[in-house]
């Protein structure tokens, strides 16, 4: 039985490192996500809140689809044991009690997912302060998961 | 102030301009304090009510120097002799005493701190302070961990402050709030705060510096002149 259980966590382990590669890989994937979401946020915030003037439908909407596609890319499979502690690009910024707290990091990333969407749909409209309310709802979805599972910088 | 006969004497402490200070900057870091951390489009109006700290310090520092007699620092600096005659209890002045002067510069200074470094800051969401593309990503982080950190020591100073009203309410039976309203206190005795009736002259022209450099400083000025505005809208790419 013991052993049955040590080759199911075997397996359990080498699908995982299958899916999402080493410690370092993973953090620096997901790393280059954030920063990729983050390129699209900037774009979508200057065209709608900093100079409206320059607003384009086209290059906002494709920034919001950059960004839910990413959100809907299963970042969580980037997230395995131990990532807390690696470095990828740079030092991961996660908190170790991310491993502890995995129901709510669901619940909060499931979030972020469903306002992102949101921000792709109002995009599609085209109608600025659509996207300015749901772009903030979306800050407030990052927000959220920085507050609990990000190391602030000292 | 045929009108106050029964008053043992009414003297005028505060200026009309330090008291408008004074209020607008509660407001002003109240407004800062209650969107700073709720997230989402708020943080742009945290931006937005730093700006307005931002400009009423300006202001202060100017009427630091051009205000009526208990606005100046050179009145109230709380040099060494000051705080010695105070605690000996041989200070006899109307104004800021010695020990209420090192905490308004404590005040000031730490505020003067969260408004320069929210220039620099950023949120790692949306929030670009006018100033942050002066400064790299990491050194902006740095500086946004210092803008929380100091937060904290305002907080303090913030709460020196109201127990010290407290203790002057409760112990010393005396109102403090009252004449940062009015102006206005009794005294046995005291000096007018201004002798030239150049006062509103010199407020419109402070107001209009402080007003200008925090349009300017918020508007990310001085930085654009260094280097592009990276918050530019980027050319559309043909692919």
């Amino acid at each position: 039985m013991k052993i049955k259980f040590i080759f199911a966590l075997a397996a359990a382990a080498t699908a995982t490192a299958a899916i999402a590669g080493p410690v370092e890989d993973q953090i620096k994937v997901r790393q280059s996500a954030y920063a990729f979401m983050g390129w699209n946020a900037g774009k979508i915030k200057s065209q709608v809140d900093d100079h409206p003037e320059t607003f384009n439908k086209e290059q906002v909407l494709a920034a919001a689809n950059a960004i839910a596609a990413i959100a809907n890319s299963g970042l969580g499979s980037l997230y395995g044991p131990g990532t807390d502690k690696g470095v990828g690009w740079k030092p991961s910024h996660l908190k170790p009690e991310f491993f502890d707290r995995q129901e709510e990091a669901r619940e909060i990333a499931t979030a972020f997912n469903q306002e992102a969407n949101k921000l792709a749909e109002a995009a599609e409209t085209g109608d600025i302060d659509a996207i300015k309310e749901q772009f903030g709802k979306v800050g407030k979805a990052c927000k959220s998961c920085h507050d609990n599972f990000r190391i602030r910088d000292k | 102030m045929s009108l106050n006969e029964k008053e043992p004497e009414v003297i005028q402490v505060w200026d009309l301009p330090l008291r408008l200070f004074h209020w607008l900057l509660v407001f002003g870091v109240l407004g800062a304090y209650v969107t700073a951390d709720y997230g989402g489009r708020l943080i742009d109006w945290h931006g937005r009510f730093g700006a307005l700290v931002l400009g009423l310090l300006v202001f202060r520092v100017i009427w630091g120097f051009t205000g009526t007699l208990h606005a100046r620092f050179a009145s109230f600096v709380p040099t060494p002799a000051r705080i010695v005659s105070y605690l000996n209890g041989d200070w006899r002045g109307q104004g800021h005493t010695p020990i209420g002067a090192v905490a308004v510069f404590a005040l000031l200074g730490a505020l003067l701190f969260l408004a320069f470094t929210g220039l620099f800051a950023n949120d790692d969401i949306a929030f670009q302070g006018p100033w942050l593309h002066l400064v790299a990503k990491p050194v902006s982080d740095s500086i946004s961990g210092w803008h929380g950190k100091a937060f904290g020591i305002l907080k303090v100073l913030i709460l020196l402050h109201l127990a010290a009203i407290g203790f002057y309410r409760l112990f010393r039976k005396r109102n403090l709030v009252k004449p940062m309203l009015t102006g206005n206190k009794s005294s046995s005795g005291g000096s007018l705060i201004s002798d030239s009736d150049a006062v509103l002259q010199r407020f419109l022209i402070a107001i209009a510096i402080s007003g200008a450099v925090t349009w300017i400083v918020y508007s990310g000025v001085p930085g654009h002149l260094f280097s592009a505005p990276v918050d530019a809208p980027a050319p559309a790419a043909a692919w």
